[in-house]
């Protein structure tokens, strides 16, 4: 994805006026809800990219930065009463550390050893977490409900500043990607993506902007825990550490198109409806068909038409492709 | 011009329509009185939510009807209090999952107008449910989950019916006393061994809380993964801790692995002390006859129907509707529409907070309820059901009967527990 | 009674041959086309369905079912390998991993769809029960699933290094473009290690279902420790794969015993990323 294109701006521009008057039409406290899940995996997916669809480094563990987040921040104010928007930065530095320290000794790894590696290292985070009794092991933490109001990251009447605050880190978030995409360290990303070696022929220090890339990621998908944290006011590590949250956030990306800036967020806002609203509609017959049509739709689109939605969007802002 | 009128008056007409149709009546009293219910109705408990979903739908329908029964509003049509109005289910499938606890609850309140909310089975669920309907102000009132946290949270709207965990553990224990009192049995050593979830690591704290009160001795305390391939390490454990008694927290998965193992490498403690997957309908059918002498905490049992024949009824009730017996899931998720219904008749409207004072009075008999209870009354702080106690069951010949208290067993306990080798 | 350190021992081979014999089939299929089937553990949930659905219906011993689970397992995986596999091959790299987790789910819930999420067991295999030998007790079921698997390790081993095809498959997982060169049609090597792996976790299936209880969601954590166990031995290797499913065994059973229960997992997975980090091809991979 090269720098966008003045219609591509333009689209971006209005759709975004279309998000921030939603909240003023849309009253429903449902609907809000299905959006805020659509900005909060469109934001995990936007940080995915940058390690996965840019880097090449396909993360299916991203559910540990997430959950590392979620804890950081709430041990935190449960605990020694620390903001919330502190514990959010003290969350994502975490977070970056953990996957530096995951990241340099599995810089060498390629595609798949990468993918399960990642797995694994998730695995291991959640079953620390489930035993630990500092961060209430099974029972998980439950965040003390405070009087709402911003500097309390809490809010009870309504839904709409939580829904404005994630449009605002979701919007970060694609500012960050924007700038990786943009950069000098996009360019190499794009460049060497899939072959290492011609890397090291080059002899661009490529481990270190790989680095980099792993811990913005792991950077802002903690900050989306810390959301979850404070939307939710509850976390158990089988809310945020599961191998199925890492799972979605790499559909999300691969179904909007990964390697593309707003293609998570296509993803996302196709993959959640669909998620709430066959649990809301097909959900209490029972028999699982939602998730049946999900892995179908899955299975189709990476046999069939790989490069995502945004494969199709892209021709548009450029006429014939 | 034609056109243009035309579309307007559609426009201005179907705004009209829908408009008046958001409106709620504010005239009369309501026909329906809508109650959300909340279960995990698709992902792995799905049987269970199902389980817990016909409970409740077996009291709507005992509730809105005319049954010779002696349960609360059992005898009349409705809720007379509100002119006959009867009670909707609204159901929500939360799929096991915390967040979609939430956000059903706040859906059934918010988009489908429900006055009250029950469920959710898992205790991380109704947490995070019950959270939802604080802060909306809408009554919850719970009889499955059994957390003991749920209650210590000091929330105004929340009730919960059933015992808890605590309760269970702290039975355990009262029967280990009887034992050596009543049986002359004595015990000395316990082993504690505990899934890793909420439920189990709650269970393990209760019970080492306990042991240690009642002077028993934990020699061996072991969480370990609900799911896992193989527990051969977790039993040879246990074999070599060698303890008098066992006391296990399980669900219905690890119950059958553990079972199977115990059997495979000879575990023979004097007793099995066990919890919720010993008692899941799904347990026996997969290991027959390997279950039995197994003693589960219940809430429930059939055989309450010799003391208690509305137990009896209501099965029969249950059975001809969903053509197998009640099991303890749908006996407790049975409860809840009934204290609601009780409340609400009494509060003479569907305000929450009338309703919740209502609840507050609460003060159910012990003989209209279908459990060993003195009855049903909350506790004014921490609005847990005072009377709400459990009783132990053990399998014998794979049917579940009631054998403490000793006062009200159906059966004689079968103690120690038959070594492995010994049986058929 | 089945105490002490030698009977955790003789558990750390019986469990980890059965994982051994549920890898197999992943490490040729991952050998061959370079691509981890995560639904791995669905296929395996499928094959002990077959087992169940043979005992049940027709009273057929999960012995005499392990060729049909066998065949039937060959044919799904030809055609997947077939309809949704092949379209990736060759394409980006993020489609081949997530295709198959895609097929993961489908499997998944097209189960709980059709046999509901309820628990199964096989209650009276012929094989089932318990040797004393001394103080160990060995379990028949596992100790059957353990022989299988290493008659099944035999079996490919043999296959691959004596049979026209068996050569052609390891030409192609040696090197693609030498093989295609010499004249082998790789599209059909891959549908066929597709089909044969598949083939292989049925047979697991049909062992496992002896002993362990049977749903939709089986697969998940036996998947799982597949991916490390193939990736620890090598991907391609098949001594590898038998060699690293008994070394895990060994560490999640005496892990469990010797260190934490609750952790028994972890270190299995930590051994994997340790051994990974060090020697990133794996024990015997080239």
């Amino acid at each position: 994805m090269r720098t966008p294109t003045r219609r591509q701006i333009s689209v971006f521009a209005f759709v975004l006026v279309l998000l921030l008057l939603y909240p003023l039409f849309v009253k429903g406290s449902f609907p809000l809800h299905v959006m805020i899940m659509v900005f909060l995996f469109a934001m995990l997916g936007v940080a995915w990219n940058i390690m996965g669809g840019y880097a090449g480094m396909f993360s299916f563990g991203q559910a540990a930065f997430f959950g590392i987040g979620a804890y950081t921040s709430s041990y935190l104010l449960t605990t020694y009463h620390v903001s919330p928007w502190i514990g959010l930065l003290a969350g994502g530095v975490l977070a970056a550390l953990a996957a530096a320290a995951i990241g340099i000794p599995c810089s060498n790894l390629r595609g798949h050893y990468f993918a399960i590696a990642s797995i694994a290292f998730a695995e291991i985070v959640r079953i620390h977490f489930n035993n630990w009794k500092l961060v209430g092991a099974a029972e998980g933490l439950t965040l003390p409900i405070l009087g709402q109001s911003f500097r309390n990251f809490e809010f009870h009447s309504s839904k709409v500043p939580y829904y404005y605050i994630l449009l605002g880190f979701l919007i970060l978030s694609l500012l960050v990607c924007t700038w990786v995409s943009t950069s000098r360290m996009g360019f190499y990303f794009r460049a060497l993506k899939e072959s290492h070696d011609l890397a090291k022929v080059v002899g661009i220090n490529f481990v270190r902007y790989r680095l980099a890339a792993i811990m913005i990621s792991a950077f802002l998908t903690a900050m989306a825990g810390t959301f979850y944290a404070q939307y939710i006011l509850y976390l158990d590590p089988d809310s945020v550490l599961i191998l199925p949250i890492s799972v979605q956030v790499v559909l999300v990306a691969m179904l909007g198109g990964a390697g593309s800036i707003m293609g998570p967020v296509i993803g996302a806002a196709i993959l959640l409806p669909i998620s709430e609203g066959t649990r809301v509609w097909l959900g209490p017959k029972g028999t699982g068909i939602d998730m049946v049509v999900y892995g179908t739709l899955i299975m189709l689109i990476s046999a069939y038409h790989p490069q995502g939605v945004w494969g199709l969007f892209s021709r548009i802002g450029r006429g014939k492709a | 011009m034609g056109n243009i009128t035309r579309r307007s008056f559609l426009i201005g007409g179907s705004a009209l329509a829908v408009s008046a149709w958001m409106v709620p009546p504010v005239w009369g009293a309501p026909k329906t009185i809508k109650i959300g219910g909340l279960y995990p109705l698709t992902g792995n408990l799905a049987s269970t939510g199902l389980d817990c979903r016909r409970g409740a739908e077996l009291a709507v329908e005992i509730i809105n009807g005319k049954y010779d029964l002696n349960l609360p509003l059992a005898k009349t049509e409705g809720l007379p209090n509100l002119g006959g109005a009867k009670i909707e289910m609204v159901w929500a499938d939360t799929k096991g999952e915390p967040k979609n606890g939430q956000a059903e609850a706040e859906r059934v309140v918010t988009q489908d107008g429900v006055v009250g909310v029950i469920g959710a089975y898992q205790s991380s669920v109704t947490k995070t449910a019950s959270q939802a309907t604080e802060r909306l102000g809408i009554p919850y009132v719970c009889s499955d989950s059994s957390s003991p946290t749920l209650t210590e949270r000091g929330l105004k709207y929340f009730f919960r019916v059933s015992p808890h965990d605590g309760i269970f553990a702290h039975d355990q224990f009262n029967f280990l006393k009887d034992l050596e009192r009543v049986k002359k049995q004595k015990v000395q050593t316990v082993a504690l061994l505990y899934e890793n979830t909420e439920f189990g690591s709650n269970v393990g704290k209760q019970e080492q809380k306990y042991a240690q009160e009642y002077g028993y001795k934990a020699v061996e305390d072991i969480s370990y993964t609900a799911n896992a391939t193989d527990v051969t390490s977790e039993v040879g454990r246990l074999i070599k801790a060698n303890p008098d008694v066992l006391m296990h927290a399980s669900y219905i998965t690890d119950a059958i692995l553990f079972t199977k193992t115990f059997k495979e490498m000879g575990f023979n403690p004097k007793g099995m002390l066990t919890m919720a997957g010993y008692i899941e309908p799904g347990y026996l059918p997969a290991v027959k006859a390997d279950g039995d002498y197994f003693i589960v905490r219940s809430t429930f049992a059939l055989d309450l129907a010799k003391s208690k024949p509305l137990v009896g009824k209501v099965n029969e009730l249950f059975k001809k509707k969903f053509g197998i017996d009640m099991s303890e899931n749908a006996a407790r998720s049975f409860t809840a529409p009934f204290v609601f219904a009780d409340a609400i008749n009494r509060a003479k409207t569907t305000e929450a907070e009338a309703v919740v004072k209502a609840l507050l009075e609460t003060s159910i008999p012990g003989d209209q309820v279908i459990y060993p209870w003195k009855g049903v009354k909350f506790d004014p702080q921490s609005h847990q059901n005072i009377y709400a106690t459990g009783t132990l069951v053990q399998v014998q010949n794979q049917q579940y009967v009631t054998v403490w208290p000793f006062e009200s067993a159906a059966k004689d306990l079968v103690w120690p527990f038959p070594a492995w080798k010994s049986r058929k | 009674m089945g105490g002490g350190v030698l009977q955790q021992v003789v558990n750390s081979l019986l469990i980890g041959s059965v994982y051994s014999l549920v890898a197999i089939g992943l490490t040729l299929i991952w050998g061959v086309m370079n691509i981890i089937n995560f639904a791995h553990g669905d296929f395996l949930m499928v094959g002990m369905f077959i087992a169940f659905w043979f005992y049940t219906l027709l009273h057929l011993d999960p012995v005499f079912s392990i060729p049909i689970c066998a065949a039937v397992l060959f044919i799904l995986g030809g055609l997947i390998y077939r309809f949704i596999v092949s379209k990736v091959m060759g394409g980006p790299l993020l489609a081949q991993l997530v295709v198959t987790f895609g097929v993961s789910i489908f499997l998944a819930n097209l189960a709980v769809m059709l046999w509901t999420p309820d628990f199964r067991l096989i209650e009276k295999p012929l094989l089932s029960g318990t040797w004393s030998l001394g103080t160990v007790q060995l379990s028949i079921p596992k100790f059957a699933a353990s022989l299988g698997s290493v008659l099944v390790s035999a079996g490919v081993f043999l296959f691959l290094k004596r049979t026209k095809t068996g050569k052609a498959i390891l030409a192609v997982e040696m090197n693609r473009e030498s093989a295609l060169l010499i004249g082998i049609n790789t599209d059909r090597i891959n549908a066929l290690s597709f089909g044969i792996g598949s083939a292989l976790v049925g047979i697991a299936g049909a062992f496992l279902a002896m002993y362990y209880y049977i749903y939709p969601q089986v697969g998940g954590l036996f998947g799982l420790i597949s991916f490390c166990i193939v990736a620890l031995g090598g991907f391609g290797s098949i001594e590898g794969a038998f060699i690293a499913g008994i070394l895990i065994g060994f560490v999640q059973t005496l892990g469990g015993y010797y260190f934490d229960p609750a952790y028994k997992y972890a270190l299995v997975f930590l051994v994997y990323l340790i051994t990974v980090w060090i020697r990133p091809q794996g024990l015997l991979g080239w």
